[in-house]
């Protein structure tokens, strides 16, 4: 009986070893689609570098992507104070760096410091900036520290899901890290390897050590063209961010390999110039500045047609500044604009326009003809464009598109405001509202339809700032939702964005990747990387 | 006489690699959306932290202060820093440009490969065949843009370097093959080829040194050609090298790396055509 059990100790044993030895093998490969600007998490802000801070960075609490709940990481517990300010949290024992520094609340400490300092302008450290002063951390002991901020933060937790803890003692600088990866290899232009963190404290289920693969390959690619190509070579396994298109053709010629996670954060709209020192016709921004006019353009653009010609069915009408996909803040009580011509006519003809000769024309007798600009290559938002043109020429309104580089497109959006409409989308990383702080405030340099108001120059901007703020300050989420749901409420009613769609998440997966279970959430395809495996 | 050369044409490629960084930088400067930077629309950033982007361009608005801090700096070996990048335009030169040579010189060598090889035997044969289907297939190559190429190089899986050499190949064709034409209706020539010389010996003692210093030329001005086609070949193919580069910064508005950029390009093709230059110089000065 002994001999038995000793034989089957064995067989498990060996069992086990084989599997995790199978699990452990291989190199994942993907592409990053421009160079990562920085190693330095702490000054994070391309795409790039982000995704290279999520496989590298250890953090005190992951965002569940799946579950959007937030998970311990390097902390074991936290606890936020009531009046939102202070956090404490209960870390790890027993980690350490990927060079083999020990990690401590001192490190903790460090990286807070650092992010902080207001000369590092770092995007991670502002979003947590809700307050003049210094926030001030306090080391119980070396596995518990307090962090004070000046003023309160909302979903103060959450916020720490991209704060990678950086080593205060060690030489390797930001290279020592705590994540699944490190940066084992970087050839500028080329590619970024990453090889298993032998130092990484999680495991599996079993007991096995994360992660699973042996490492990671980034092939820096700038071309969608060249990396869905590759795709198909297989020599890369994982795209993220697919193009509807592009989804088409994969999932026509081989099987299990594109997936739809449905409708992202990410939406794509238009607004209207409300700038008061704006280069254009008065008239014309009398128009802009209504509500009705800008309701009735809303009503009158036909969303589904939008979804399904554009995004070949891969994208949901947008409702409002939520996606239904942030389960949490999402305002259920809004539903999407029914597209309606005549409607939009009836509520213009009751604001003084008035159809001539199938033009819509309004009380001083001026054609309404505007244009809208788009960045130029962007071939979904050109066609978007396009049919907003022709949606719109349905009551009298006649569109001219104009299509611009980039830098050209910033350059009137936020400096010239030489502009009458824009086609643009908003990708939301995060899912607190507080991610838009910016784009809701009257002051904000980011308040894109008139930037930097000193005062309100609307009752209704002036309720969003309130409730912005009330929202920021508010320590209990029941609230803070309640104050968020009427910011909704009130951006469809004022329709300053023109909410068009929301593009799903699409990905592809080579069938050689086990475990992988795509999302919504960035990053799509590997949120679960040390969980990945390659057949 | 050749020092004196020499001297002239070194003073002109300093010259005008400095007037070439200087209009290429004006040109960036005037080009609408200078002063926007990308990352000012993250709404995580502070209202500070949006100043301070705009501040980092506004040192570059006087465009002759900004030049001549450049130059400043260049001269003890600091190029300044992209601004889209984040990195030392040094470093970064440094990291890429060995793969642009390659590809460039790869791409050089096949294409004059080719060129040398269907303009000899075009010449050599004098068959209205053979000079037929060359002119068709140079015709047909000169009419597809070289983006085309570039993207039939991706999808088909081919070197990017070939699409430089079919880029450069029909451009120097024709002209080589008058140049070998004119060559072999040289008098003496046809006079060794009836007394019944070897077709080798023709070549090499009587055709090579008659067109030879036409031939270095062409081949000079072949270089800025590869150069010019490695932009869209690299912004294509997803080859990290300089003409990748100088595509991210012309539409990331990166002032310091696009100014660079030019400066060392405008020197490699002056080079390469004051060398082609001199070297016909001598040999000219050698026949004579």
């Amino acid at each position: 009986m002994v001999r038995l059990g000793k034989a089957i100790a064995l067989a498990a044993f060996c069992l086990a070893a084989l599997t995790g030895a199978a699990l452990a093998q291989g190199q994942l490969r993907f592409c990053l689609r421009s160079e990562p600007k920085t190693f330095d998490p702490l000054q994070v802000e391309d795409d790039a570098s982000v995704a290279i801070r999520y496989l590298t960075g250890g953090v005190l609490v992951r965002l569940n992507r799946q579950t959007q709940a937030v998970e311990p990481g390097l902390a074991t517990s936290w606890k936020i104070s009531k009046d939102s300010k202070q956090i404490t949290f209960k870390l790890r024992s027993g980690v350490s760096f990927s060079d083999g520094t020990p990690f401590s609340a001192e490190d903790v400490a460090y990286t807070v410091q650092q992010l902080m300092d207001p000369a590092l302008h770092s995007a991670t450290g502002d979003a947590f900036r809700s307050g003049a002063g210094k926030v001030e951390t306090k080391i119980v002991s070396p596995t518990e520290i307090s962090i004070t901020f000046p003023a309160p933060v909302a979903g103060l937790d959450r916020q720490f899901d991209q704060v990678a803890i950086l080593s205060a003692h060690s030489p390797k600088k930001e290279m020592a890290v705590l994540g699944p990866f490190m940066v084992a290899d970087y050839k500028p232009g080329t590619t970024v390897l990453l090889k298993r963190n032998p130092n990484y404290w999680k495991t599996d289920e079993q007991g096995r050590k994360l992660p699973y693969l042996d490492s990671i390959q980034l092939d820096i690619q700038p071309n969608r063209d060249v990396e869905m190509l590759r795709f198909k070579r297989n020599e890369i396994d994982l795209i993220n961010a697919l193009d509807s298109e592009y989804f088409d053709k994969l999932a026509s010629t081989s099987q299990n390999v594109a997936h739809d996670a449905g409708p992202s954060l990410d939406s794509e709209q238009m607004w209207f110039n409300e700038v008061a020192k704006a280069p254009i016709p008065g008239y014309k921004k009398n128009w802009f500045r209504s509500a009705t006019f800008r309701r009735a353009v809303s009503q009158a653009i036909n969303r589904n047609d939008l979804a399904r010609v554009v995004f070949r069915g891969h994208a949901q009408p947008a409702v409002g500044p939520v996606s239904p996909a942030n389960k949490f803040w999402f305002n259920s009580k809004l539903k999407p604009e029914t597209c309606s011509p005549d409607a939009a006519l009836k509520a213009l003809q009751k604001e003084g326009f008035h159809l001539e000769n199938g033009t819509l024309k309004d009380m001083q007798g001026n054609e309404v003809v505007f244009s809208i600009i788009t960045n130029s290559g962007n071939k979904y938002r050109e066609r978007m464009a396009t049919m907003i043109q022709e949606d719109l020429q349905k009551i009298g309104i006649h569109v001219n598109v104009v299509t611009l580089d980039f830098p050209a497109l910033i350059e009137r959006m936020t400096q010239t405001f030489d502009y009458e409409a824009i086609l643009l989308g908003l990708t939301n990383v995060g899912l607190d509202p507080n991610e838009q702080m910016n784009v809701w405030l009257s002051s904000s340099e980011n308040h894109q339809w008139n930037p930097a108001e000193k005062t309100p120059e609307t009752p209704w901007e002036a309720e969003i700032d309130n409730l912005m703020r009330a929202q920021g300050s508010a320590a209990d989420p029941k609230k803070r939702k309640e104050s968020f749901d009427r910011v909704q409420e009130i951006a469809v009613e004022q329709a300053p964005f023109i909410y068009l769609v929301n593009r799903n998440a699409l990905s592809a997966i080579s069938t050689n990747v086990q475990n992988a279970s795509p999302v919504i959430l960035v990053p799509q395809t590997y949120w679960n990387v040390e969980r990945l495996s390659l057949k | 006489m050749l020092g004196r050369t020499i001297a002239r044409h070194g003073l002109t490629l300093i010259a005008t690699a400095l007037l070439g960084g200087l209009l290429s930088a004006t040109l960036v400067r005037l080009a609408p959306g200078f002063n926007t930077d990308e990352a000012a629309l993250d709404p995580h950033l502070s209202s500070q932290s949006i100043q301070a982007l705009h501040q980092a361009r506004t040192e570059q608005h006087n465009i002759l202060r900004f030049y001549l801090h450049s130059l400043q700096g260049a001269l003890h070996g600091d190029l300044g820093t992209s601004i889209s990048l984040k990195q030392p335009v040094r470093r970064l030169l440094h990291d890429r440009v060995p793969l642009t040579l390659r590809l460039v010189g790869l791409g050089l060598l096949m294409g004059w490969a080719a060129v040398m090889a269907l303009a000899l035997t075009a010449a050599w044969l004098r068959v209205m065949a053979c000079d037929l289907c060359a002119t068709v297939l140079t015709g047909l190559l000169i009419c597809v843009p070289a983006a085309v190429l570039a993207l039939l190089s991706v999808l088909w899986n081919i070197p990017g370097a070939l699409a430089i050499a079919l880029i450069i190949f029909p451009r120097d064709y024709r002209f080589t093959r008058n140049l070998l034409d004119k060559a072999y209706s040289l008098p003496h020539i046809v006079t060794a080829r009836a007394k019944g010389l070897s077709e080798g010996r023709i070549l090499f003692w009587h055709v090579v040194p008659s067109a030879g210093p036409q031939l270095l030329a062409l081949a000079g001005v072949s270089v800025s050609l590869a150069i010019g086609a490695a932009i869209p070949v690299e912004a294509l193919c997803g080859l990290a090298g300089i003409g990748q580069l100088a595509w991210q910064a012309a539409l990331a508005r990166d002032l310091p790396l696009l100014m660079n950029i030019t400066v060392l390009v405008t020197l490699v093709t002056l080079l390469a055509n004051s060398s082609a230059d001199v070297i016909g110089h001598v040999w000219r000065g050698q026949q004579a």
